[in-house]
């Protein structure tokens, strides 16, 4: 059974006044326990709606229609108990964009200990959690710091950890790494991969960084509110101009090579990554010299 | 002035070593020094006798990480804050010399900072835009002028100026707060991140209205961006931010040819650079440095013999 099942997920929100909003229109799509999906979509394509559906934090469920099965409990279903909203926080933890709203407590390890404290998690055990979870995101060191004199990177980390300690199967992060700088980028994508790799945790990373995606199990790309796309990072990038029409664009080593193949050079991929590419240039290189 | 201030002043004119010298630059940092908190226990130097010239008319985009200085420095440009030692020249002159006309300035070095969409406040999209230019003082004629101008700039339809500004999309709000300082038409045009959380074409959007603003009014602009692809492709000149100071300064072709430098110090240079470097320690070389997928297209046409647009 897949960890997450959504089948035919239709959403529309009110504004004050006038007719619903459609954002989401017939979304089916299963995420597996343990996949790294990354979900690609312009501003606006409804991408963090789904995700913050998935864990039950959109404020309006009236034109909700369809199912989310989240470890098999619907999660917009009618007769969900607290008992269930509960379970469903507990399998999955969400990391937002902007690290300085995520951070509730002055020093760090006590924002870590927030989340799995309103669990419930007794004493000796939340310690443990907490240090071991500061130690996942490399932050140990700045257990006893101020949230607001970290970078944004590291911030970000603080969130993470503060989820990690909640011990959750799926972690999604909406455009975590949006308002980073590279740097802050690299460590916050490193933190996830790690999750993934390490932690066998199911990671579901919604950006529109395409470097991000290449680096996935799976990329699904959503336009005006309907899948557009879903397969490896290879498949998804050889829709060049579906891509395009999606407001999205390919990372520049993988247009490049697309763009040489449209002129007859003879290539072979994948060309996912700079490194990907600087290979099969390298062969094509040696072939013609040799 | 007295005598001796005047001489010291001098003195400080002569032994600044200017990065990427004009001989008449728009903006000119002399020895600027900014230290936050001083006197405190979290005194710290965020620009360390920076001398640098934004060169007049160009494009200019600065880099450099989180703390390196660079917003310090865009918040020095139009007098927002005031330089712990050094001077600030806008046409040759010391932005500071009328401390009480600093507010003249801001009319003529425009700032657009980050997340600029939170600072929208009118009723409609276009009485936002006209705010600038009302408070300036113009006609209404030549409100209404600029106002259309500077949504041309950026992209928002005719349909939109009468919006509530609240209703628009993340990236159309953000065009909303950009134009409404191009309607100021200031001499310096600052952005501070002004693509950030954008999609990929949404980023091309702003940055391409910025371009066609700087070469279409002739003004000068400075955009602070993290991302190197941005940059490599839109920007005339490169000033590279580390540790409180110029790393280096100069034309994007003479900054991407240091490519090595930047990754060095943590920048993430252009896939395209990073794809080139890879390729030369395997023995492929090229003769330019390589930036944008357009020049790296033509330049590996050329390396493969392929046809069409292929080199010379």
């Amino acid at each position: 059974m897949p960890l997450i099942d959504i089948k035919n997920l239709s959403y529309a929100y009110r504004e004050e006044e006038g007719e619903p909003i459609s954002v989401l229109k017939g979304i089916d799509l299963s995420i597996n326990e343990g996949e790294y999906v990354v979900i690609l979509g312009h501003n606006g394509s409804g991408k963090s709606t789904l995700a913050k559906l998935m864990n039950m934090v959109v404020d309006d469920y009236e034109f909700a229609q369809g199912q989310i099965l989240v470890d098999g409990i619907d999660v917009l279903s009618e007769e969900i108990t607290d008992d269930d909203v509960l379970n469903l926080r507990k399998t999955v933890g969400m990391v937002f964009q902007n690290p300085d709203n995520q951070l509730v407590a002055t020093i760090v390890e006590e924002d870590v200990a927030f989340g799995p404290e309103n669990l419930g998690i007794p004493h000796p055990e939340l310690r443990e959690r907490v240090d071991r979870a500061l130690e996942t995101v490399g932050m140990s060191r700045y257990a006893h710091h101020e949230p607001h004199r970290l970078s944004g990177g590291q911030k970000q980390r603080v969130a993470i950890a503060g989820i990690i300690a909640m011990m959750p199967r799926v972690m999604i992060f909406d455009e975590s790494t949006a308002m980073l700088d590279p740097i802050g980028r690299r460590e916050v994508i490193e933190t996830l991969e790690m999750l993934n790799r390490e932690k066998g945790i199911t990671v579901i990373s919604i950006t529109h960084y395409m470097d991000e995606a290449a680096r996935a199990d799976r990329v699904i790309v959503l336009d005006d509110g309907k899948i557009l796309l879903d397969g490896t990072p290879a498949e998804v990038f050889a829709h060049k101009e579906k891509l395009r029409a999606a407001g999205l664009e390919l990372p520049q080593c993988t247009a490049l090579c697309y763009e040489l193949m449209a002129k007859g050079l003879k290539l072979e991929g994948p060309f996912n990554t700079p490194e990907q590419c600087a290979e099969a240039l390298t062969r094509a290189y040696r072939r013609r010299e040799g | 002035m007295s005598k001796k201030k005047k001489l010291m002043a001098e003195t400080e004119l002569a032994s600044a070593e200017i990065i990427h010298p004009a001989e008449d630059p728009k903006l000119r940092l002399l020895n600027v020094s900014y230290i936050y908190s001083k006197g405190t226990p979290f005194e710290m130097k965020a620009l360390d006798s920076v001398s640098l010239d934004i060169h007049r008319g160009k494009l200019t985009g600065i880099i450099g990480h989180t703390g390196s200085g660079k917003s310090t420095m865009v918040q020095l440009f139009n007098g927002l804050t005031t330089p712990t030692s050094g001077k600030v020249l806008l046409d040759g002159e010391d932005i500071w010399a009328k401390p009480k006309e600093i507010g003249k300035i801001r009319f003529r070095v425009g700032l657009v900072m980050q997340y600029p969409e939170y600072q929208l406040f009118e009723e409609t999209v276009s009485a936002d835009i006209a705010f600038g230019p009302k408070n300036m003082g113009l006609s209404g004629e030549e409100i209404i002028e600029r106002v259309n101008e500077a949504a041309s700039f950026v992209g928002l339809p005719q349909n939109l100026m009468d919006q509530s500004p609240f209703d628009l999309s993340g990236g159309q709000k953000r065009r909303v707060a950009i134009a409404g300082i191009m309607a100021m038409r200031p001499e310096v045009l600052v952005l501070d991140e002004p693509a950030a959380g954008l999609d990929p074409q949404g980023r091309r959007a702003i940055f391409s209205g910025i371009k066609r603003y700087n070469r279409e009014t002739g003004c000068t602009v400075i955009i602070v961006s993290h991302s190197m692809e941005d940059m490599a492709e839109f920007c005339d000149d490169v000033v590279v931010m580390a540790h409180s100071k110029v790393l280096m300064a100069g034309s994007r072709d003479e900054i991407f040819s240091h490519a090595e430098k930047l990754e060095e110090v943590g920048l993430d240079i252009p896939q395209i650079t990073r794809l080139a470097l890879m390729l030369e320690k395997e023995g492929i070389t090229f003769p330019e440095s390589l930036y944008t997928v357009g020049y790296a297209t033509e330049a590996f046409a050329a390396l493969f013999d392929l046809g069409e647009g292929g080199g010379v």
